[in-house]
């Protein structure tokens, strides 16, 4: 016989009367009465998506601790952890090489306790922890194109397969490009096309790239916006951000250029902090196979830094370690950094400042190449850097910039950036005066 | 060191992560083809029609509901002073993608999108609950280095079965509630309640429900027994009584004043109309501690967050032509889920926004409070809203949050796994609905949870 379903007017009772009056003042049922966890407190600047996941797998496989997260971007971090007591901090976890580098010069680490010999230490060219062992990436990511397939397939365009094919003038204002001084992901772009294609060339690849692009002032998803409304059919990009907006649901493809590089994101111990076992803790959950496996999760969608946890996820996942092994990801991370501030002004300078100026002049010398006139003096000066390599790499020039891209003094050039912007203007104006002369 | 398994938390995501089993790449040259079988952007999208203008103020309100608040002081001085004490440390991390939080499985789990509403008997000034004299209105279990958390609550699940005319049974289970590592003193008597954050998409059109709309809609005579009441709160921009329709007990009387509510409850994050920090005269660390500017949350920043979720497209129907869902809204209907349940409202004039005036739209709820009987009671009053009154919960957007949110859980305090065990936990006005539930059959209930998953 079936007894439809009634309430129980005892359960009721019970249920209502230890919802309406709390338990609080006859104390924790047997299950709660062990000691409260322990605080790890940890420091980022990872969405709160990605940090509240970690959180809640970190708590379940460790509750004996309890995560407690201060957020800050790096320029803040770094004087917050700079305190003696680091604000209380046991952990920093942030994607910001530059910020480990620094703190670590200013003896803010403890080693890290964890056995670096189970991990690697390099992907191609990209170390993933500095020698001392003082820090060591948990997650990387990589660098690339968003592309939107059938925007580019309506102009019967390519797909590009490297950056040299984002300076074709069938891109006009077709590229989203985040401004390097402005957007934090940025900076390496520059420097990776550098790297890949030499000063002088890469300046000139970058100068026609820009002359395509909309520059986009911040990051996050912004690029990716601009590639789904429609305005744009390619974004640069740091792949997390596209993969975990194709994760869920934009019609996008992230592809890896040729020549890319990776940004790997560390994860340090404070020298004095509170409580160093919870931080072992939180160090070796996040660089366990189980916690790197996480970093699929649609909302995260971070490459992760053990080989092992490529296991199992679709073949046509990128795979870091399997691209190395067959000679790319030749980017030096380590080596670009001292310069990431410095190009990024250039950059600034050159392109970014001028682009109004710029674009038109590029507009007309394209016009003039595919007319039969080639005009090579138009291209160099249009592409010229305002500074050699040499004077690019001067330490005192990079102390001089120094900080501007952890936020500090982010709107006070310096004279000597000013005059980047005066050398680049005179060069505009002398292909300006050329390409009249030459009726383009 | 060892590392303990986390074997079904790892197991729920790589399940949860197998609905978008797209995390590929295509090298040089190629495309990958990646549409991802569910949109998971779907409560995040603009009404149609934003100009360039608006599309940026739309995207200026996105990132602070997603910033993460820093504590204070900060050069970041746009999104400081967070806390001194607080829940979490984002919008997000309640609203995980604009969706619905859930409740935590276990007692020792945090509330990582849910909390604890706290009062005494009686009324405050403006007829809304007595906040508790240490630990204020609502617990925060977070406080910023130097200011203990107000404490820790734990839900413990209890289980029953459910049995329906043909047999079927379901197991329902409902939570009780402790306290522990209390920071201030021993809470006493304290009325309790909990909410789990429900999503965000569509609440302009809600806001712009003119009062006279819901008034009317209150008066109406109603079938089953129903009735249906307006809550009467206070518009802390007027001073002025004004009819609630945001929060669980539609305590707010608008969607400006439901956010800066939000702000101060949830994250400590002052703002023009919650001036003041969350700390009582029992927490005198918390009232020393800096803060992040007066207010924290300033007006601009207000407008554009509001701009925001006024702004955000209410979720589509899906399979609506579907034959089953056509009929499992016939039953919707018949049941008499859609006397408070409302497929239709209609906005009123607002200002400036032709996309949220005039609009006719399917929210699935009138707005009003019901009594829900015993078993959902929460026995804490709230302005007039009694100890067993809800506001109905707008249906739509129930069938995507699956696909959004992993930790879901339905009614005020996330017990319900699913839409059938929310149902069978209705009682009150709505007993004579889930009485029709429990004796349709098995083909009538199919189709009605297909409606309802195809809102």
């Amino acid at each position: 016989m079936n007894i439809p379903f009634k309430p129980g007017r005892r359960r009721f009772i019970q249920g209502a009367g230890l919802l309406g009056l709390n338990l609080a003042a006859s104390g924790m049922p047997g299950a709660l009465a062990k000691s409260a966890p322990q605080t790890v407190t940890v420091v980022t600047s990872y969405a709160d998506e990605f940090v509240s996941r970690i959180e809640a797998a970190f708590e379940k496989a460790y509750p004996q601790y309890r995560l407690r997260v201060v957020w800050r971007m790096p320029n803040d971090a770094a004087p917050y952890l700079q305190q003696p007591d680091h604000g209380g901090a046991d952990v920093y976890w942030s994607a910001s090489p530059r910020t480990f580098a620094r703190l670590a010069r200013d003896n803010t680490w403890r080693k890290l306790p964890i056995d670096s010999g189970a991990l690697p230490r390099q992907v191609g060219k990209t170390e993933l922890g500095d020698a001392a062992g003082f820090y060591t990436a948990s997650e990387i990511a990589g660098f690339g194109f968003a592309v939107s397939p059938p925007a580019l397939t309506q102009r019967g365009l390519p797909l590009p397969a490297d950056w040299t094919d984002l300076s074709d003038p069938r891109l006009a204002g077709l590229i989203a490009l985040p401004v390097p001084a402005r957007v934090g992901f940025a900076p390496p772009m520059v420097e990776i096309v550098l790297q890949a294609y030499g000063w002088q060339r890469g300046w000139a690849l970058w100068s026609e790239i820009a002359a395509n692009a909309k520059p986009i002032e911040r990051g996050s998803t912004f690029v990716t916006d601009e590639i789904a409304a429609g305005r744009c059919a390619i974004g640069l990009s740091i792949d997390f951000f596209v993969n975990s907006a194709i994760a869920n649901g934009a019609a996008l493809s992230f592809i890896y250029p040729r020549h890319t590089g990776l940004n790997p994101a560390h994860i340090a111990v404070t020298r004095n902090s509170p409580n160093p076992e919870g931080a072992a803790a939180f160090v070796n959950f996040l660089l366990s196979l189980n916690g790197q496996k996480l970093l699929a999760h649609p909302d995260i969608r971070r490459l992760p830094i053990r080989p092992d946890a490529y296991a199992g996820l679709p073949t046509r996942q990128f795979n870091p370690f399997a691209a190395a092994a067959e000679g790319g990801l030749q980017f030096d991370s380590d080596a670009a950094r001292p310069r990431l501030a410095t190009s990024a002004s250039l950059f600034q300078q050159m392109l970014i400042e001028p682009l109004a100026e710029l674009t038109p002049l590029w507009r007309r010398l394209q016009a003039a190449e595919q007319a039969g006139k080639p005009l090579p003096e138009v291209r160099r000066l249009l592409g010229a850097p305002p500074i050699d390599e040499a004077a690019a790499n001067d330490p005192a020039l990079h102390r001089a910039i120094g900080l501007r891209l952890e936020g500090e003094n982010p709107a006070i050039p310096t004279p000597q950036e000013l005059a980047w912007g005066e050398t680049a203007a005179r060069n505009r104006h002398a292909a300006r005066k050329l390409l009249d002369e030459a009726g383009a | 060191m060892k590392l303990k398994p986390t074997l079904s938390r790892l197991s729920r995501l790589a399940a949860f992560g197998a609905l978008f089993a797209h995390f590929v790449h295509a090298p040089a040259g190629h495309a990958a083809e990646t549409p991802a079988v569910i949109d998971r952007e779907v409560l995040s999208r603009p009404l149609p029609g934003l100009s360039a203008e608006e599309e940026e103020r739309f995207r200026r309100g996105r990132s602070l509901f997603r910033q993460s608040w820093v504590i204070a002081p900060a050069n970041d001085v746009a999104v400081d002073g967070l806390g001194p004490l607080y829940n979490r440390l984002a919008c997000i991390s309640c609203h995980a993608k604009n969706g619905r939080g859930g409740a935590p499985d276990k007692p020792e789990e945090r509330m990582q999108s849910m909390l604890v509403r706290l009062s005494l008997p009686g009324r405050n000034a403006q007829g809304g609950p007595l906040p508790h004299p240490a630990y204020g209105d609502q617990l925060n279990e977070e406080g910023i280095p130097g200011v203990p958390g107000e404490g820790r609550a734990h839900l413990h699940w209890h289980h029953k079965q459910a049995r329906l005319a043909d047999g079927t049974t379901v197991t329902l289970r409902w939570p009780s509630l402790s306290f522990s590592e209390l920071a201030y003193g021993k809470l006493g008597k304290t009325l309790t309640s909990l909410r789990v954050s429900p999503h965000v998409a569509g609440l302009g059109l809600l806001d712009a429900v003119e009062e006279k709309t819901l008034l009317a809609l209150a008066a109406e005579k109603k079938p089953d027994g129903v009735r249906g009441t307006v809550n009467l709160v206070y518009d802390k921009a007027t001073g002025q009584p004004a009819v609630g329709r945001f929060g669980l007990k539609s305590n707010m009387p608008n969607l400006r004043q439901q956010i800066a509510g939000a702000f101060v409850g949830d994250m400590g994050i002052t703002s023009p109309l919650f001036a003041q920090e969350n700390c009582t005269a029992a927490q005198t660390a918390c009232a020393a501690a800096p803060h992040g500017g007066q207010p924290e949350l300033s007006a601009t920043q207000l407008d554009e967050i509001s701009f925001y979720l006024a702004n955000l497209a209410p979720p589509p129907r899906r399979a609506s032509d579907s034959p089953q869902v056509r009929q499992g809204e016939a039953h919707f209907a018949e049941l008499g889920c859609a006397t408070c349940h409302r497929p239709q409202l209609i906005s009123g004039e607002v200002a400036g926004n032709p996309r949220l005036s005039r609009q006719s739209f399917a929210p699935y709820t009138d707005l009003l409070l019901h009594d829900m009987g015993p078993q959902l009671a929460d026995g804490r009053p709230d302005h007039r809203a009694n100890g067993r009154q809800w506001r109905t919960a707008p249906l739509w957007g129930l069938g995507v949050l699956t696909a959004i949110n992993e930790q879901r859980g339905l009614l005020h305090d996330g017990r319900a796994r699913t839409a059938e065990e929310a149902i069978l936990w209705h009682g009150g006005e709505a007993e004579t609905a889930r009485r029709r539930y429990i004796k349709a059959d098995r083909t009538q209930r199919a189709a009605l949870l297909a409606f309802l998953q195809s809102l």
